[in-house]
Order: structure tokens, then C-alpha cells, then sequence
């Protein structure tokens, strides 16, 4: 069994397989309404209650749901996490080894493979009998393996590699996406690896075995410009946004920037934010918010004096976790005001209000964004 | 307005906040317009659908304490309401009222004879007010004042004066040599250096030129609404004027927060306003980390916690906006001079006891109007033995007492502070034969950590009465604790150990030079690493934004000031005060535990 997903699944691809997830991952961000229909729980110590979106919580709401996954895991001795940041940041980082499998409600569950772990997503009621019962029965599905080549330019990410693939509109459904890519470092990989399902893909991860012939597509990265991804209706049309180059849109002026997510608060991407404060002045009415991914980065951060020098730029700083989509909290946008973001929600509401204008791009991009308001 | 009028009573118990009058959260609505249909949503909620104009309201002592928030005011104003009759006033809401056209009176007898809905006669110049065949007698109430009210308010006033090519009131500053004449309260003597008076007492009004004015974001579109109300082209000097975004910045309320930050914006532009402060920290601890308030001189500001700088001797209350609109036009403001409690505070506070105890305890003892109207000035060798930091706890919670301001003397260390010469400071004393209502003495050795429980400032009680009580949030932050000594009393617990399971600990210092400090030494990742979380220095759940908001009966442990119902989450959630000690070793606990056992 030679592709990625086969061996992890023990079956090849076309057949039913029934494994037993190494963890089960429960949030309080979409996936916490799982708890809602769950009678018992087949293996609590493989499940994982984390606290990572609502950080600190900005609605009464928000804290009626940690009160409902904390006294869920207590009841059945499942492990309660929180304030470590991104939950599956936190989970790769420290938690997640090679060849395990992780299943969560999310929709970036594909970002484990980057170490060699299986990331997958499934609906809230999937999640729920996944609890019950500790096992998960899937049709293995087809992988298709996709070839990184050439080298990213000066002020072009990896996030712009990743808009730039999912703009082509590859036939990736319900796949697994093999990534071939030996330039990429490991941050650039996870965040590889976590966008991808953006594309319908079922799970990604990493190969370090050339396809060849068996590539089934390639990503150039040599010709990558920097993208954006446009504001969409709704959650649900969030796969259909528009994504093209960012000079289409050069010049559209901007209230707000955010970095933040697996795309933009990690130490890796912060470093690179702080680099480009240097010469340059938050512009007058423009918000800047910084969110460190995880507590790690937090740390990270403050040691190697970036959080400083954010101060000093005049951004503000959130609690490590997944600020993606905010209905109340730091860094929310008032009406018609216009914010570009490393999140990738860009649906109307996903930071405030319905008729706030998100869209999304590089920390290159917002970082540049921030001093003059402007794209 | 008539001298003589009739109306339908409303009537309220006693110590009616403006959190119950409009609650905090919808504070940044961002028309009063639309705001006013909130007016006692969780007391009354049919009275904002029901109120006619001309309704009277009937209430017990203390009405309008708590925040300083004019919406208060300005809410039952254009709810129509023309005349509130109390056993007493709240301080902030007294002037808020009358610069919003509302006649208040005080009177003691009627609250017990009257129920909602009966009719009351109010005759201003027999000073009466009858009901049910009953008249009782009220206070009088001044021409000008009346006139403000007639006129619809203090904005209408002011308009009139500019019409009238304004006039600046001759102010002549005192000499150090007159400063030091003694026999005077501490609120007198600053008051009357500013005012250029040889001589004043309690119940004197005075006309100052405050040495600067802070208006912090809430009120930016308020105040940008009434100077254009008023028609104002400019003000009388930009450089006293410091603009403070820390309630709305970050922005976290959607749909209100960025008109705020924009109006900040647009003052500043509109009348040279070149001290900004964008999203660096709570405005309190701003105004003397930048030595904006000093010793000697008089601060105000938008907001309640003024008092704050009293710590370092400086006269600083807070005004609503009209108000400040008025005094950034004619760069005066008057005062009356307050009655003054003296507070000798003896004895050395134990390891793990704070000066927020000091406070706590003497909140609980003269509760939430103990204060009202007065100075409380602090001396005795444990008040001169606090930090600076210390002294700007107490002095910033002596406005929950209802105090006009909460006063320390200037000493070496305050002198220091500022980089100054105690010689041009040392005035600011208590003197022996200045005349005080009364003297509190504490002797603060045998003082155990104090916790304000829910859901009163003043229901305070000695940790030993709370111990056990199982919490679910701690917060520290504020302006009343978030600075680096209280992050370090926190740090120290918490160094190398975990928080509770499942309990929620938020961090949020004061300013960023204390969040930048408390990076360098280690604090912030102590509680990171202890299980916190850190949220940007600004006024988070303090003042009721989204930083840690609970649900139903769910326990929030805070170091901040308030512990109003609702502030802090639902009306269901539990709020408690105490020091950064007590809330560094809860979090730990998971339940209240007294510091100096661990």
C-alpha cells in the first residue's frame, strides 16, 4: 500500500476500513454541538475537549458553551484543554506524532499531515457516533498527488501559493492530496496541508517521494503572485469565494488588518510581519490586530522581542487562539468597513458585521496594508 | 419649564445605579435615540415602552451611583422625565442631570407615602412637592441651575455664552506661600490654588481652569454630537486635552465600537488634539504613567475612576459630556468644595494583604454613599508606606464610596514619581486644624484580605467569611489593579504552579508600558504558562466589554472595581472583588483561598 492515506486507513483505496481514531477532538467552535447528542463516550482518554475559539469569551452565550464541554468532560474524564491557542496549532505542535489519526469538526483537520498524521473532518452527528462508539468507518478514498516545484519570490508567501492553487479549481473532491514538495519548509507545509481542504479534498499530507508521472498537478511557485481571497455571502458559499491576483484589487482602501491562524500568528509568520515594521508607521486609523496562534508562539514572541515591537507599532494584541471568526471580541469590524485578514472566512459576519467587507491575504500583504491603508 | 408642576410616579428603591438605569452594555449604542428605549431593562423593562413625558421618578437614597456614564442622565431626558425626587443623589449623576434639563430634588419623607402611578405636585418656590394629601418640604434650589434646566440644559446654556462673545473668568493662581497656609482640607486647598481664592469652605462653588481634561473613547461620539450641537469652532486650549481610546479599542462591539474610535479621530483632527492615546491602555493609569495628572494641579475626565490620580495628590473628578464639551470651550469648570472625611490609616499590611483590602474594607464600612459628595483624604504612616501604585487603588475606588475625589498626601516618593521637588508639593497635607466631618482610624496590621461579593461594591467581607466559594473566571486587570506591582503579586503565586482545571484566568494589564515590562520580567509567561490567558491593555470586562463574559450563575473573581449585576455577564452571574493576591491564589485554588496560606 504506497499512498499515504492507504496505509494510515490499512486498506487500499475503493474498500471500507474501520479504524479507531487516536483522538477525537471536540471544540467550542462549531464541533461543540456535538455534546448536545452524545449519550456515552467509547474511549474518553482518546478524547479532547478544547477550549481555542471564543478566547476570552465575548458573549454569555460563548461561556454557556464551555460551561456545557467542560461539565461534558468531567462527566466522562475526557481531557479538558484550554489556553494553549489554536487547538490543532497546539495539537501539532505537541501533541500529534507520525502515523496517528485525528478526527475533529473542524475544516483544517488536514493540517497533521504535514508530520505524517491523518487529519480528518467530519460532520457534527459523524463526530458524535465517533465518541459513542471510538471507531470511524470510511470508503478509503483516491489520492491525487500534486508537485511543488520552483521557489516562492521576494514578498510572496506560501499562502499565496495556496490561494493561487485553490483559484485554479482543481477536481480534488472527496481526494487525498499528496503533496510533493521538498522545498517547503515545515511551517510551510502545515500550512499547506491545512488549507487544502478548502478544496472539498477529504485529508492532505506530505510525500517525500517524487510522483513523477503519477502527478496529477503542479503548483509552480515560481510564478506565484500575491492573491486574495473576496468577501462571500455565507459560511456555506465560503468554498466558492473568489480568489485572484491581489493587483486586480490595488489600491482598495482598508480600516483593519488581522494576522493571525495557522496562516499568519505562528512564530514563523510573525517574524516575517515584524521584519516589515521596520521603516515604516502604522497609518492613522488603521487597526492592526495580532493574534498569536498558540501560547508556544505567545512565548516565542515576547522572547525574541516581536510582541514589543508590535506594540510599539501600535497593533493590538489578542489571547492566543483561533480568531478566524469573531461575532464579538477584539478586532470585530463596524458596518460597510473594510478588513484584510490571514484568516480564510471571509463570509459576511465572519468578523462583525454582516455588511463588513472581509477579505483575506498574506502577512506580507496586511503587514504592507498597514501603513497606508491600502492594498 | 414651570415653577409649579404635576406628574405620574415611577418609584425606585434605594441605590439605583446607572448600570440598572442603562445597562453597561448598552452603553456604545450609538444614538441616545435609540438607546433610551433600554432605560431599566432589567428593573423595569416595561418603563422604556411606557414612560410619558413628564413622568416623575421617586426614588430612595444614592440614585444614580456607580459609572459616571451621562446616558444615565441623558437616557431619562429624552425619555421625557423633567424631575427626579431622591432621599439623595449619586455625585456624577447630580451634575449630569441638571446639564441635561432634569430637576432633581431631595427629599426624605415622600418615598414612603407614594406608590407608582400616583400623581405628584412639585412647587419649586414654596419648595414642596405633595402627594396622597402629604407635602413635604424640599431643598432650594439655585437660579442658575434652575436656569440650566429651563433651558433644556447645560448645551443650550453654553451656546448662549458663546453668542454672548465668551468671557474668560480672571484666574490668578495662588503663590506657594499662600498654598501653604494652613488650617485647610487637602479638595480646599487644591481648589483654591486653582481657583486664585485666599480663602474657601465646603458648600462654596468655584469657578477652576483645570490643568488638563481626558476624554476617553466612550464619550467621542457624544462629544463630537454636542460640540456640534453647540456650534463650537474651536476650544480653549488643545494642549491640556488628551484623548484616550481604551473602552471600545480593541474594537470588540460590532456595530458601535468604530464610531467611537472614528469620533476620537475626528476631534483630535477637528480641534488639534495632538495627545493620543490609541489602543495603549486604560485612561486612568495613562494619565499619571504620562504624568499627565500632577500633584498640586486639577485633572478631569469623562469618566467615573477620575479619582484615580488622588493618589498622587492631584483634585481629579470626573464630568459627563456636556459638561466637558462646555469646559474644553471656556477651559473652566466649576466645583462645589466637598465636605472632607480624614482617614489616618495606622499600623504595616501584612505579606499578601494590599491597599485594594484597605479599600475593600472601608467600602464595606461607610458603604456605596458613605462617601457621597465628599473628600476622603488618607493619611498615617501605612498610607505614606504604600507604593504610588497602591495609593492609585485606593484612591481610584474611593469613587465607589461616592467620594468626589480620594486624596494622599505628597510625599518623597510622590515627589519622585513625578521627578519633582518636594518643596513645591509639600502643601499638599492634611493639616491639624482643618475641619473634617469626621476621622476614620484603621489600623491596617490586623487587616485580613477583603472580597466585595455579589452584587454590591460596599457587601464586603474578609476572605475567611468566602473561603471555599467555588469560582469559574478570574480576571485581573483594570485601573484599579492591573499595574506591574499588582502583576508581580500575582506572578509570585503564580509562578510554577497550574490554574484550575476548566477555570478561566484573563490577564489584562493596564497599559503597554506595564504589559511591555511585565514581558521583560517574566510575568506574562508565568501566566501563560500557569494556564492564563493575556488580552491587550485596555478596559476589558471591567467595564463590561467582551473579555471573559459569563453566563448564568456562573462566579467571576475580578480585581477590578464594580461587581454591578449584569456588568460582568447575565443578570445570573455572581461577581466578586478582591486583590491581585486573592485572584492569583483562587485561580490556583479553583476556589476562594486566602493568599497567605499558600
Amino acid at each position: 500500500m504506497g499512498k499515504f492515506v492507504e496505509r494510515l486507513l490499512g486498506g487500499p483505496a475503493g474498500t471500507v476500513v474501520t479504524v479507531e481514531p487516536d483522538y477525537i477532538v471536540i471544540n467550542d467552535g462549531v464541533s461543540h454541538s456535538a455534546v448536545d447528542e452524545i449519550a456515552g463516550v467509547a474511549a474518553p482518554e482518546r478524547v479532547l475537549v478544547i477550549y481555542d475559539h471564543d478566547v476570552p469569551t465575548g458573549r454569555p452565550e460563548a461561556a454557556a458553551v464551555l460551561k456545557k464541554n467542560l461539565a461534558f468532560a468531567e462527566r466522562f474524564g475526557c481531557q479538558y484543554i484550554q489556553a494553549e491557542g489554536i487547538g490543532y496549532q497546539y495539537m501539532a505542535n505537541e501533541v500529534v506524532k507520525p502515523g496517528e489519526i485525528v478526527i475533529g469538526g473542524g475544516s483544517h483537520g488536514s493540517i497533521f499531515g504535514a508530520k505524517g498524521a491523518l487529519g480528518i473532518n467530519v460532520s457534527v452527528p459523524e463526530l458524535a457516533r465517533v465518541v459513542e462508539t471510538g471507531r470511524y468507518s470510511v470508503v478509503v478514498p483516491e489520492t491525487e498527488a500534486v508537485a511543488v516545484t520552483g521557489q516562492l519570490r521576494e514578498g510572496v508567501s506560501i499562502m499565496d501559493a495556496v490561494l493561487a492553487f485553490l483559484a485554479e479549481k482543481k477536481e480534488l473532491e472527496k481526494k487525498a492530496v499528496e503533496f510533493y514538495c521538498p522545498s517547503l519548509d515545515q511551517h510551510q507545509r502545515e500550512v499547506l496541508c491545512s488549507m487544502a481542504c478548502i478544496t472539498g479534498a477529504y485529508t492532505a499530507s506530505v510525500t517525500e517521494e517524487d510522483p513523477k508521472e503519477e502527478r496529477a498537478f503542479v503548483l509552480n511557485l515560481s510564478t506565484v503572485e500575491p492573491m486574495v481571497m473576496e468577501p462571500c455571502e455565507s459560511r456555506e458559499a465560503q468554498k466558492d469565494a473568489r480568489i485572484h491576483k491581489r493587483s486586480s484589487v490595488e489600491g482598495l482602501a482598508l480600516r483593519a488588518g488581522q494576522i493571525g491562524g495557522y496562516t499568519g500568528g505562528t512564530i514563523e509568520e510573525l517574524r516575517k510581519a515584524a521584519g516589515m515594521m521596520e521603516g515604516r508607521a502604522l497609518a492613522r486609523g488603521f487597526r492592526l490586530t495580532v493574534c498569536p496562534a498558540t501560547s508556544r508562539d505567545y512565548i516565542q514572541a515576547i522572547d525574541e522581542g516581536i510582541l514589543a515591537k508590535f506594540i510599539d507599532y501600535g497593533a493590538q494584541i489578542s489571547a492566543a487562539g483561533d480568531h478566524s471568526v469573531v461575532v464579538q471580541g477584539p478586532g470585530v469590524m463596524g458596518p460597510k468597513e473594510r478588513l484584510i485578514t490571514t484568516g480564510l472566512y471571509t463570509f459576511a459576519g465572519a468578523m462583525g458585521c454582516e455588511d463588513a467587507e472581509v477579505y483575506t491575504g498574506s502577512v506580507e500583504t496586511v503587514m504592507a496594508a498597514s501603513a497606508c491603508s491600502r492594498l | 419649564m414651570d415653577k409649579r408642576f404635576s406628574g405620574r410616579i415611577w418609584k425606585f428603591g434605594d441605590d439605583i445605579d446607572t448600570d440598572t438605569i442603562i445597562p453597561g452594555k448598552r452603553g456604545t449604542i450609538p444614538t441616545i435615540e435609540e438607546m433610551k428605549r433600554y432605560a431599566f431593562e432589567l428593573l423595569k423593562p416595561e418603563f422604556g415602552s411606557t414612560v410619558q413625558a413628564g413622568d416623575i421618578l421617586v426614588a430612595g437614597s444614592n440614585f444614580g451611583c456607580g459609572s459616571s456614564r451621562e446616558q444615565a442622565a441623558t437616557v431619562l431626558s429624552y425619555n421625557g422625565v423633567r424631575c427626579i425626587i431622591a432621599k439623595s443623589f449619586a455625585r456624577i449623576f447630580f451634575r449630569n442631570a441638571f446639564n441635561s434639563g432634569i430637576l432633581l430634588l431631595q427629599c426624605d419623607g415622600i418615598h414612603e407615602v407614594c406608590e407608582g402611578g400616583d400623581i405628584v405636585t412639585v412647587d419649586v418656590d414654596a419648595q414642596t412637592v405633595s402627594v396622597n394629601g402629604d407635602t413635604f418640604t424640599v431643598g432650594a434650589i439655585p437660579e442658575n441651575l434652575f436656569a440650566i434646566v429651563s433651558n433644556g440644559g447645560l448645551i443650550e446654556d453654553t451656546k448662549r455664552r458663546i453668542k454672548a462673545g465668551l468671557k474668560k473668568t480672571e484666574i490668578r493662581p495662588l503663590s506657594l506661600e499662600q498654598c501653604r497656609k494652613k488650617g485647610y482640607t487637602m479638595a480646599e486647598k487644591l481648589l483654591k490654588r486653582n481657583a486664585g481664592k485666599e480663602h474657601v469652605e465646603p458648600g462654596d462653588i468655584v469657578i477652576t481652569r483645570p490643568d488638563i481634561l481626558m476624554i476617553h473613547d466612550i464619550y467621542t461620539t457624544y462629544l463630537l454630537d454636542t460640540m456640534e450641537k453647540i456650534g463650537a469652532t474651536e476650544i480653549d486650549d488643545p494642549d491640556r486635552v488628551v484623548i484616550v481610546w481604551d473602552h471600545c479599542m480593541p474594537t470588540a462591539v460590532a456595530k458601535n465600537d468604530y464610531s467611537h474610535y472614528d469620533a476620537g479621530l475626528e476631534l483630535a483632527k477637528r480641534y488639534g488634539i495632538t495627545k493620543l492615546h490609541v489602543g495603549e491602555g486604560i485612561c486612568h493609569t495613562i494619565m499619571h504613567e504620562a504624568k499627565y495628572a500632577r500633584p498640586g494641579d486639577i485633572a478631569t475626565a469623562t469618566d467615573s475612576h477620575t479619582t484615580t490620580y488622588g493618589g498622587a495628590g492631584n483634585f481629579c473628578s470626573g464630568i459627563g459630556t456636556a459638561e466637558m464639551a462646555a469646559a474644553l470651550i471656556t477651559g473652566e469648570l466649576w466645583f462645589k468644595v466637598p465636605e472632607a472625611v480624614k482617614i489616618v490609616l495606622n499600623g504595616h499590611l501584612q505579606d499578601g494583604v494590599m491597599s485594594k483590602d484597605v479599600i475593600l474594607k472601608i467600602l464595606g464600612d461607610i458603604k456605596a454613599d458613605g462617601g457621597q459628595y465628599k473628600s476622603l483624604e488618607f493619611t498615617g504612616p501605612a498610607a505614606h508606606e504604600m507604593s504610588m501604585e497602591q495609593r492609585f487603588t485606593v484612591a481610584n475606588m474611593a469613587l465607589e464610596a461616592g467620594a468626589k475625589c480620594g486624596l494622599f498626601e505628597a510625599d518623597e516618593k510622590t515627589a519622585a514619581y513625578y521627578g519633582m521637588d518636594i518643596k513645591e508639593i509639600d502643601w499638599i497635607c492634611v493639616d491639624e486644624k482643618a475641619r473634617y466631618e469626621k476621622v476614620l482610624t484603621y489600623d491596617v496590621s490586623e487587616l485580613e484580605p477583603q472580597l466585595s461579593c455579589p452584587q454590591g461594591v460596599d457587601n464586603v467581607h474578609p476572605v475567611s467569611e468566602v473561603m471555599g466559594t467555588k469560582i469559574d473566571e478570574v480576571y485581573l486587570g483594570s485601573c484599579t489593579n492591573g499595574s506591574i506591582e499588582d502583576m508581580a503579586a500575582a506572578a509570585r503565586i503564580l509562578k510554577g504552579r497550574k490554574v484550575a482545571k476548566g477555570l478561566r484566568f484573563v490577564v489584562v494589564p493596564a497599559t503597554n508600558a506595564i504589559f511591555k515590562e511585565a514581558m521583560e520580567l517574566g510575568y506574562i509567561r508565568t501566566f501563560i504558562e500557569a494556564g492564563g490567558v493575556i488580552c491587550h491593555p485596555c478596559c476589558g470586562l471591567c467595564c463590561g466589554m467582551p473579555y471573559g463574559l459569563m453566563t448564568d450563575d456562573e462566579r467571576i473573581l475580578s480585581t477590578a472595581n464594580r461587581n454591578f449585576i449584569g456588568r460582568q455577564g447575565t443578570k445570573k452571574t455572581l461577581s466578586y472583588l478582591c486583590s491581585p493576591t486573592v485572584a492569583a491564589a483562587t485561580a490556583v485554588a479553583g476556589v476562594v483561598i486566602d493568599p497567605r496560606s499558600l
